[in-house]
């Protein structure tokens, strides 16, 4: 895979996210941003199967993004895949728009309507077994927070893949390190993480979130895990890609800044889409 | 078709023979059993899951059988498949308006005398605040059956409520069942009483004692949505009692407030309930009715207060 390629179609989708969240003044950055990469690697790194021109499918490969506050991540790629009108990119948010800041199922490719924490991984649990059940080669990858692993119903669902055997679940955790009021290990400690899930059943494997190659080679797992569900952890940086944002806990949802400040960011991620880094 | 029955049998029985023609039902029990889920587990096996006592995951993944195109029952005790999961299922169900059976078995003090941990006295108001769920409450055989042959049928997002005990029979045929939702089990006249499942069996006991009173009966299984032209119904009387075993904050009485509210429909109106608390006490659940404001008694006395004439 071209990692120039990958490069490319990441920091277009930055620059494309910012606009919406810029343009709506509302949103969640920190945590879409710090997901860019995982998804670009999915979509555009030959892992997800679908059909252009049947978003419907059934044989296609789903995706929950059980943190859905980052849902918005999906919708430019979907555009771009022609699942809808790129003009819907520039009504996000807006009363003409069908794009909301959470996804929901009348939006074509999105797979369950989340937003609130937890749920994704039983959704996943439950279309896994139907793909198995019915025959059918689907994966399901689902996209959780590591703040949705306070809630109790992750780790039910985690039981139940484990015990199914269910080597077509896909569990991405996008470990930024940060809930709202702070570092989740000073909060309330998750560590040790992989030991949990490994506990739990699941094949683990730890990757940098924002390197195409290390992502790849996670999911190359996929069907190779003599039967586990696989947790990839993918370390992320919460806001990666705009300087004002990255690591910085208050930009989990959006913050008034001024226009100078928007075009500066905009001059940095266009920049950055003309010389991919 | 005399005898009492368990509901719980009877409609996993219909479940049982439409699972066997349409391999896209599935039936998830939350550690929850009945003899006629053995015979299905027996012979689908592949089409029964259990979930762990794990009632938040169990809902969730019912909406991802369901996204996949299945027909999903979910079965547990109803205080916990209820109130345990109340956010999946206004989540992951009713906002993606997934086909999804909710089975709740054991509704009001069916489970005294555990306590109120196992009780389910204020699921009525909560399952009926979700939107787009129907929330139904069959109370004999006959009803039963036609209430599981209608999820078979049409299966879309519903709770149906169930009694823990045997129930004996109201209806003979399903031809006696209103399509509406509700029956006038007893046509009379000043006085209508409205009840269903296990109270319903009170008043129609109580209707029978009352030989000088000829009060009219309403079976509303369907407490919601309740179709409009209950309201008509209403009309031929001077005034209403609603019975209920659940607190009275938002169920059942409080639905039919609702319905006459919204059709300008003035009446006296008594409803009957447990009182706003958790019951510890002992004796059993006819005991705790006898008791605790759900007698017979307490139904004749109170038509007699609405009678006029």
């Amino acid at each position: 895979m071209d990692q120039q390629y990958l490069k490319q179609k990441a920091a277009w989708l930055r620059r494309v996210l910012f606009d919406m969240l810029s343009s709506a003044e509302q949103g969640h950055p920190g945590s879409v941003m710090s997901l860019v990469d995982v998804l670009v690697a999915l979509f555009y790194g030959g892992v997800m199967r679908f059909e252009v021109n049947n978003p419907n499918v059934n044989w296609r490969d789903r995706i929950v993004i059980s943190k859905g506050h980052a849902t918005m991540g999906l919708y430019p790629i979907y555009a771009d895949l022609g699942y809808f009108d790129r003009k819907e990119l520039d009504s996000f948010c807006t009363p003409d728009g069908i794009l909301k800041s959470f996804g929901n199922t009348s939006i074509s490719g999105i797979d369950a309507t989340t937003g609130s924490l937890g749920h994704g991984p039983g959704i996943g649990v439950g279309y896994a077994l139907a793909a198995k059940y019915d025959g059918l080669d689907s994966r399901v990858f689902v996209v959780i927070s590591e703040g949705e692993m306070y809630e109790g119903s992750i780790w039910e669902s985690a039981l139940m893949a484990a015990h199914h055997n269910l080597d077509n679940l896909v569990i991405i955790l996008d470990r930024n390190r940060k809930i709202i009021l702070g570092d989740t290990e000073e909060l309330l400690r998750l560590e040790p993480i992989s030991e949990k899930w490994k506990a739990f059943g699941f094949h683990t494997v730890m990757t940098n979130g924002h390197r195409f190659s290390e992502l790849l080679q996670a999911f190359s797992n996929i069907g190779k895990t003599n039967s586990q569900p696989l947790l990839v952890i993918a370390n992320t940086v919460k806001g990666k890609g705009i300087p004002l944002m990255e690591g910085q806990g208050n930009w989990h949802y959006w913050q008034n800044i001024n226009k100078q400040t928007k075009d500066e960011i905009r001059h940095h991620l266009i920049a950055n889409e003309n010389n991919p880094q | 078709m005399n005898d009492a029955i368990f509901q719980r049998d009877v409609f996993i029985e219909e479940i049982f023979q439409a699972a066997k023609k349409d391999r896209d039902i599935f039936f998830v029990s939350a550690d929850f059993g009945a003899p006629s889920l053995d015979k299905y587990r027996e012979e689908l096996p592949l089409q029964f899951l259990h979930s762990g006592i794990s009632e938040q995951h169990m809902i969730d993944m019912a909406a991802g059988f369901a996204l996949a195109g299945k027909k999903v029952y979910v079965y547990a005790m109803a205080p916990f498949i209820t109130l345990r999961c109340l956010e999946q299922t206004k989540c992951a169900l009713a906002i993606m308006n997934l086909p999804v059976t909710i089975l709740a078995v054991g509704v009001g003090l069916g489970y005294a005398d555990a306590g109120p941990t196992h009780y389910a006295t204020e699921d009525i108001a909560c399952m009926r605040a979700i939107v787009g769920l129907e929330v139904i409450s069959p109370c004999d055989e006959v009803s039963t059956r036609a209430c599981a042959q209608q999820t078979i049928d049409d299966p879309k997002l519903r709770v149906i409520r169930m009694e823990r005990n045997a129930l004996p029979p109201v209806y003979k045929t399903h031809g006696e069942l209103g399509i509406t939702g509700y029956t006038e089990l007893e046509f009379g006249k000043d006085v209508c009483v409205l009840s269903y499942g296990n109270t319903l069996h009170r008043v129609l006991e109580a209707r029978k004692e009352s030989r000088a009173s000829t009060f009219g009966v309403i079976d509303l299984y369907r407490v919601k949505p309740i179709d409009a032209s209950l309201t008509k119904v209403l009309d031929r009387y001077n005034a209403i009692v609603t019975v209920e075993e659940q607190c009275l904050s938002g169920g059942f009485g409080s639905a039919v407030l609702e319905v006459m509210a919204a059709a300008g429909l003035q009446k006296p109106v008594k409803r009957l309930g447990l009182e706003e608390r958790y019951y510890f006490e002992n004796g059993g659940r006819e005991y705790l009715l006898d008791h605790f404001g759900l007698a017979v008694t307490n139904i004749l006395q109170t038509v007699k207060q609405l009678s006029v004439g």
